[in-house]
């Protein structure tokens, strides 16, 4: 059974029936506030296409079921146009669906349908007195950004990110592959070190020149007087080049320009992986692909 | 091997997943999938699964672990859909467990006595029982509307059954599911928070009450009579019922009865759905009746028999269904879980 443990900001952690857990991104009122105005736009622009038809057919003494048709349809769309649409599309509406909302329950499942037309009648009474003003103040109140209808409900809205992947982030610089020459081949960088590099190179991009060597500073330091190079060395190349070798190394060895250093890149062994040696790897669920 | 070259040989089968994931989402492109495409689905869904769970070991870089964070994420909302209604276990429901948890419900009876006590003391004070508040109704109400009400009912209902006219039964109708259905909601809703749901409540007791109390001192009392004879059984207990579903969410998070706050909420949440479907489609038949019956010129004793027919079903139905019988009342299939 899924069920939510920790949570970091407005991210929340799901545990799947698989049993791996992984994240989402809780919607805040105004991350909502685009989708529920595309979803009253809809409804405005249905009931007034309906009651162009509805004036249209008057002219032919059908004014009376057209009328009748318009009101009926008005209570619908006023009360139920985001259940019916949340039971049917599993957890999105028109606007949602546009803003990558969904909804789903506390603890990451599907909504029902009694769930999705509940917390949407229940609309009233967040938008009590005016203005949602008291769904914002219950959304302020609880860390899941629920307002009341989703509190009964026992629901709440999640990002769907669509990312795409960039992949491990390439370094060419030459500078940085020379440098990687230089470090000792015995030294082991564990998973924690290792995941600091990746999250310093993807970032590094957007720094300027001066903020990178601020940045790397903290960590390049201590590692400079562990590896024993001379002082002034580049705080962001250093770190760069233990990310070339960790990530980089073994893919392109004939990139690395041998240096007159005994220790080239291309003699270094194996890059450590932590824990994860190549049977490891390899271990991972084989995917057998019909077509 | 190394990251780049996992990376590498895993990108083909993540960009698999997404691509399904995009197909899954509409339904037109999900129906033409095939068996064979939806099974491999799982599979490409279980391999990205274990491939989060082994990120930490492969030391996968960050962005990646987050790319694979929302791909998993929306295969899970793919895999793991919404369940929609099943007819067997709503008939069990509704006819079964609900009118027996209803008779014994105490916030069906709270809301019960409000209405309707509030409706009586209004229509008592504003009869002609020797009131000693002889302006009560007037006071209440106003001139304006008073006036309003005796010249809507100074001409007799002569329209013949469902006749179009001035005022086709059909927009009447609908005129009515909208405005009452309306008001009923919104007293569920309203229910929520309390006050508000007994203030609605209560409000349209006096309200009512006092028209009622008003109408009989009146010459118009026929005419008025005739109109809502057939329709208020329905529509009056409609409003109890909205009243009681809210009241039971409003007092679900005061008395929790050892759970916490929301959790308490919810279970009440769970409970009332069935409720509001079933005051929506009393709201519905006294909007039919009203528009198309009422109004017309049908014989009083055919509204009359409609009315006694409509007491005859509430009453089976609440009194009867109701009655407690030991039938052990399960936990709702309606539940989440």
């Amino acid at each position: 059974m899924a069920q939510s443990t920790d949570q970091l900001d407005t991210h929340i952690q799901i545990v799947t029936p698989e049993n791996i857990a992984f994240r989402y991104q809780v919607a805040g009122p105004f991350r909502r506030l685009p989708a529920y105005a595309i979803d009253l736009a809809l409804r405005v622009a249905f009931s007034t296409a309906v009651i162009l038809v509805v004036v249209w057919i008057s002219d032919y003494g059908l004014g009376d079921i057209g009328e009748a048709v318009w009101l009926l349809l008005f209570f619908l769309l006023s009360w139920f146009y985001g259940g019916v649409f949340e039971a049917m599309w599993n957890g999105q509406t028109p606007g949602k669906r546009w803003t990558r909302l969904r909804v789903l329950t506390f603890d990451g499942q599907p909504i029902n349908a009694s769930q999705a037309v509940l917390r949407n009648v229940l609309r009233a009474v967040d938008a009590f007195p005016a203005l949602y003003v008291l769904g914002l103040i219950t959304t302020a109140m609880n860390d899941r950004y629920q307002r009341l209808g989703d509190l009964v409900c026992g629901t709440m809205v999640v990002v769907e990110e669509r990312k795409s992947l960039f992949g491990v982030t390439r370094i060419n610089e030459p500078e940085v592959i020379r440098l990687a020459g230089y470090l000792p081949a015995n030294y082991q960088i564990d998973r924690e070190l290792s995941r600091a590099l990746s999250a310093y190179v993807e970032r590094r991009k957007t720094f300027s020149p001066g903020r990178r060597a601020d940045v790397a500073r903290h960590l390049s330091e201590p590692l400079r007087v562990r590896l024993s190079l001379p002082q002034g060395t580049d705080p962001d190349l250093l770190l760069c080049a233990l990310y070339w070798r960790t990530y980089l190394a073994e893919v392109d060895p004939a990139a690395a320009p041998g240096p007159s250093s005994p220790q080239a890149p291309a003699a270094i062994p194996p890059v450590s992986m932590g824990v994860a040696n190549d049977d490891e790897i390899r271990l991972a669920p084989p995917i057998h692909l019909r077509r | 091997m190394n990251v780049t070259q996992l990376l590498e040989a895993r990108r083909k089968n993540w960009h698999e997943l997404d691509e399904m994931c995009a197909k899954m989402e509409s339904r037109r492109q999900r129906r033409r999938l095939g068996a064979k495409r939806i099974v491999q689905f799982g599979a490409l869904y279980r391999a990205a699964c274990a491939d989060l769970a082994l990120a930490d070991a492969y030391e996968l870089p960050p962005n990646t672990v987050h790319y694979l964070h929302q791909l998993v994420g929306r295969a899970h909302n793919q895999i793991y859909r919404s369940r929609t209604f099943r007819v067997s276990t709503w008939f069990h429901e509704a006819f079964m467990v609900l009118p027996q948890k209803l008779f014994l419900d105490r916030c069906m009876w709270l809301s019960f006595s409000i209405f309707w006590g509030t409706f009586l003391i209004a229509m008592f004070l504003s009869g002609h029982w020797a009131s000693p508040f002889p302006d009560f109704a007037e006071a209440l109400l106003g001139e304006g509307m008073l006036n309003q009400m005796k010249e809507m009912y100074a001409e007799p209902v002569t329209r013949s059954v469902g006749e179009g006219g001035g005022d086709g039964g059909g927009v009447a109708m609908a005129n009515y599911v909208h405005h009452n259905a309306g008001i009923g909601l919104n007293c569920f809703a309203g229910g929520l928070l309390v006050l508000p749901g007994i203030f609605i409540l209560a409000f349209n007791g006096t309200m009512l009450g006092a028209v009622f109390g008003y109408m009989s001192r009146q010459e118009e009392w026929d005419n008025f009579s005739r109109f809502v004879t057939a329709h208020g059984a329905f529509e009056l207990s409609a409003v109890v019922l909205s009243g009681a579903a809210g009241l039971k969410l409003g007092f679900s998070w005061i008395s929790t009865k050892g759970l916490s706050r929301s959790a308490s909420l919810r279970n009440a949440g769970k409970e009332v759905v069935p409720i509001m479907c079933i005051f929506v489609v009393m709201f519905v038949a006294a909007a039919m009746i009203e528009g198309f019956l009422s109004p017309s010129a049908a014989p009083y004793w055919s509204k009359k028999m409609v009315a006694i027919g409509s007491c005859a079903v509430l009453m089976f139905y609440f009194a009867v269904l109701g009655f407690p019988k030991g039938i052990v009342v399960k936990e709702s299939p309606l539940a989440t879980r």
